[in-house]
C-alpha cells in the first residue's frame, strides 16, 4: 500500500525548511458539470471525454508548492444528484476549502452552484475558503451564464472564481494555486476534522511532494 | 508484459488496465477453470432434468458455489422471483417503451449513458449498448415513480445487461432487486441505504471492534468507505466475476449477503487497516483492499464470505434496521434541515 511520508532526512541540506501544510477540500456541484475531470486533471494531467459518475464520493491527493510552503490538498470528490445530498454534510464537515462548480453552458448548475455556496456560508466552517469554478470554458459558443455574472457574484459573496475547462487544462492548476494561496497558513490549527488553520505536519512527517518543485 | 493467453478485454468487455496483472489472473483462472468445469457440469444435470429452478437447499448451495454464466440469466430470474413478476404482467416492459417518456427523466438517463462503463466495448457509442441500457433505465424511471433515476443504478442495470444479455430480463432483474431484495437505498431520501450504512457500522462494532475503533479515530466515516459499495452492489468496486458471484447470491439469499461480502473484506484486511496511521493512508488502504489477490479469486472469497463473519441472523438484521430507522426519524423530527 502506498505511505504518504518519507523520512526528514530527504531534505536537502541547508536549504531553508519548508512549512508542510493539509488542508481538506471539497467539490460539490451539479451532476456532470465536471467535478470529477477537474480532480483528475489537476491530480494526474489527464481528461477523459466520458468521465465515470461518481457514487458517493472518490478521494484522492494532490501537493502544490508555494514560495515557503508546500501545501497537500485531501480532496473529496462528490456525486452531483440531488438524492445525494444528505450525505454530503460528511464531506464539507471540517472541510478549509470548496470548489463550487457550474457548467457555464448551463444555467440551472449555475443556480444549483449558488444553493451549495449558501449552504456551506450557513453550514461548514465559518473561515472555509470557497471557490466558484464555471468549467466547460471550452465550450464558449455555448454559453449560457455570462462570465460577469458570475464575477459579481463571487465578488459579492467574498468567493475566488475563475472559469475553468478540465479539457484544456485552463485555469486548472490555478484555481488550486489561488486556493492554496488563500488558505491561512498558521502554525496552529485543529486539523482536518476541525474548523480554521491547516494541520501543520510534524517534523520528520513530511508527505512526499512528487508532484510539486518541479 | 509477458505473453499472456488472456486478451486486453475481458469476457464482459472490459479493458483491461495498464497495470493488470496478468501473471496473478493466470494462476487464479488456472484453478478457477477447473471450478467451472465441476460447475457447469452439475448444472447441467440439474437443469438438464427439465424441471424449473426451485428454492431448494440444493439450489441454494448450488448459487453459493457458483451459477455458470450462461445459465445466470434463467436462474436470476427464477431465484429471485423476478419471473413471478414478470408472469404478472407480462407485457408491461414493451408498454412502457411505447411511451411518452418524460423530458426530465429522458434527460438525466442520458447524461448518464456516456458515463457508464467508458472502458467498456460493448458500452461504447458505435456499440448497441448505450440503447438498452437508456430502454431499461427510462422504462424503470416511468415504472417506479418514488425511485425514478438514481445515479448507481446506471451501473447495476449495465452490469445486468452484460451478465444476461438481454434487455428485457435486465429491468425484471433491475425492479426485483430495488423494490423487493434491497431496502429503499434508491428513493430521494436514500433513507434505506444511510440506515444500512448505520447497521454495517454497528455490526463491524460488534465483530471487528478494534477496527471500528481506528477507523473512527482516524475520521472516516464508514458512510464515505462503503456509500458505493451498497449502493452499487459492487459494481464498479470489486472485480467482476467476483461481482456476479455475489449477485447470484444475493439474487437468492438477499441483502444480508452485502453486509457478509462488507464485514469480510474488514475483517480480512484487519492488518492492512490497522498499519494505517493516517487518514490518507487509511482511505487509500480501503481503494486496494477491493482490488487485491483475495477479492480478484472469487471462488475462495465466496468462501471466506460465509465463514469470515461469523454468524449473522436476518433477525439481527431486521432488529438493526428498526433501531436504526427509528433513530433517523427522531433524529430528522428534532433538527429538520
Amino acid at each position: 500500500m502506498a505511505t504518504n511520508r518519507t523520512g526528514g532526512a530527504q531534505r536537502p541540506n541547508g536549504a531553508p525548511q519548508t512549512k508542510v501544510c493539509q488542508f481538506k477540500l471539497v467539490l460539490l456541484g451539479e451532476s456532470a458539470v465536471g467535478k470529477s475531470s477537474l480532480v483528475l486533471r489537476f491530480v494526474k494531467g489527464q481528461f477523459h471525454e466520458y468521465q465515470e459518475s461518481t457514487i458517493g464520493a472518490a478521494f484522492l491527493t494532490q501537493t502544490v508548492c508555494l514560495d515557503d510552503t508546500t501545501v497537500k490538498f485531501e480532496i473529496w470528490d462528490t456525486a452531483g444528484q440531488e438524492r445525494y445530498h444528505s450525505l454530503a454534510p460528511m464531506y464539507y464537515r471540517g472541510a478549509q476549502a470548496a470548489i463550487v462548480v457550474y457548467d457555464i453552458t448551463n444555467q440551472d448548475t449555475f443556480g444549483r452552484a449558488k444553493n451549495w455556496v449558501k449552504e456551506l456560508q450557513r453550514q461548514a466552517s465559518p473561515s472555509i475558503v470557497i471557490a466558484l469554478a464555471g468549467n466547460k470554458s471550452d465550450l464558449a459558443a455555448k454559453r449560457m451564464v455570462e462570465f460577469e455574472e458570475a464575477q459579481a457574484y463571487a465578488d459579492e459573496n467574498g468567493l475566488l472564481f475563475m472559469e475553468t475547462s478540465a479539457k484544456t487544462a485552463m485555469n486548472v492548476n490555478d484555481i488550486f494555486l489561488a486556493i492554496a494561496n488563500k488558505l491561512p497558513k498558521s502554525e496552529s490549527g485543529g486539523g482536518a476534522g476541525g474548523a480554521g488553520g491547516a494541520r501543520r505536519l510534524a517534523d520528520g512527517d513530511t508527505p512526499r511532494a512528487s508532484s510539486c518543485c518541479k | 508484459m509477458a505473453q499472456s493467453q488472456f486478451s486486453p478485454v475481458d469476457e464482459y468487455g472490459f479493458e483491461r488496465q495498464d497495470d493488470f496483472d496478468y501473471e496473478s489472473y493466470e494462476d487464479f483462472m488456472s484453478m478457477y477453470l477447473k471450478v467451472l468445469a465441476t460447475r457447469a457440469q452439475k448444472w447441467a444435470a440439474l437443469l438438464g432434468e427439465g424441471k424449473s429452478v426451485k428454492r431448494t437447499n440444493t439450489v441454494k448451495r448450488y448459487v453459493r458455489k457458483g451459477i455458470p454464466s450462461e445459465h445466470r440469466p434463467l436462474v436470476w430470474m427464477a431465484i429471485s422471483e423476478a419471473e413471478i413478476m414478470k408472469e404478472q404482467q407480462p407485457d408491461l416492459y414493451q408498454k412502457i417503451l411505447d411511451g411518452p417518456f418524460e423530458k426530465e427523466l429522458v434527460d438525466l438517463v442520458k447524461t448518464d449513458l456516456p458515463r457508464t462503463f467508458p472502458d467498456n466495448i460493448f458500452f461504447t457509442k458505435e456499440a448497441n449498448h448505450q440503447t438498452h441500457l437508456f430502454n431499461i433505465l427510462i422504462a424503470y424511471a416511468h415504472n417506479n415513480r418514488v425511485v425514478g433515476y438514481c445515479q448507481g443504478l446506471n451501473y447495476i442495470a449495465g452490469l445486468l445487461l452484460l451478465a444476461t444479455k438481454s434487455e428485457e430480463i435486465s429491468f425484471w432483474l433491475l425492479k426485483v432487486l430495488v423494490e423487493n431484495i434491497l431496502p429503499d437505498y434508491y428513493t430521494r431520501t436514500m433513507d434505506g441505504l444511510i440506515v444500512d450504512i448505520e447497521v454495517l457500522s454497528e455490526l463491524v462494532k460488534s465483530k471487528v471492534p478494534d477496527v471500528h475503533q481506528h477507523v473512527i479515530n482516524l475520521g472516516l466515516p464508514w458512510a464515505v468507505i462503503t456509500t458505493k459499495w451498497f449502493v452499487c452492489l459492487f459494481a464498479e468496486v470489486l472485480p467482476i466475476e467476483t461481482v456476479l458471484r455475489i449477485w447470484d447470491c444475493l439474487f437468492y439469499e438477499g441483502s444480508k449477503i452485502l453486509f457478509r461480502v462488507c464485514i469480510t473484506l474488514i475483517k480480512s484486511n484487519r492488518g492492512a487497516i490497522m498499519a494505517c496511521n493516517d487518514f490518507t493512508s487509511l482511505a487509500e488502504c480501503f481503494k486496494t483492499i477491493v482490488k487485491n489477490a483475495s477479492a480478484l479469486h472469487c471462488h475462495e472469497f465466496m468462501q471466506a464470505i460465509f465463514k469470515v463473519p461469523g454468524t449473522l441472523s436476518n433477525s439481527t438484521i431486521t432488529k438493526l434496521r428498526a433501531r436504526f430507522a427509528k433513530q433517523r426519524r427522531e433524529q430528522q423530527q428534532k433538527e429538520p434541515r
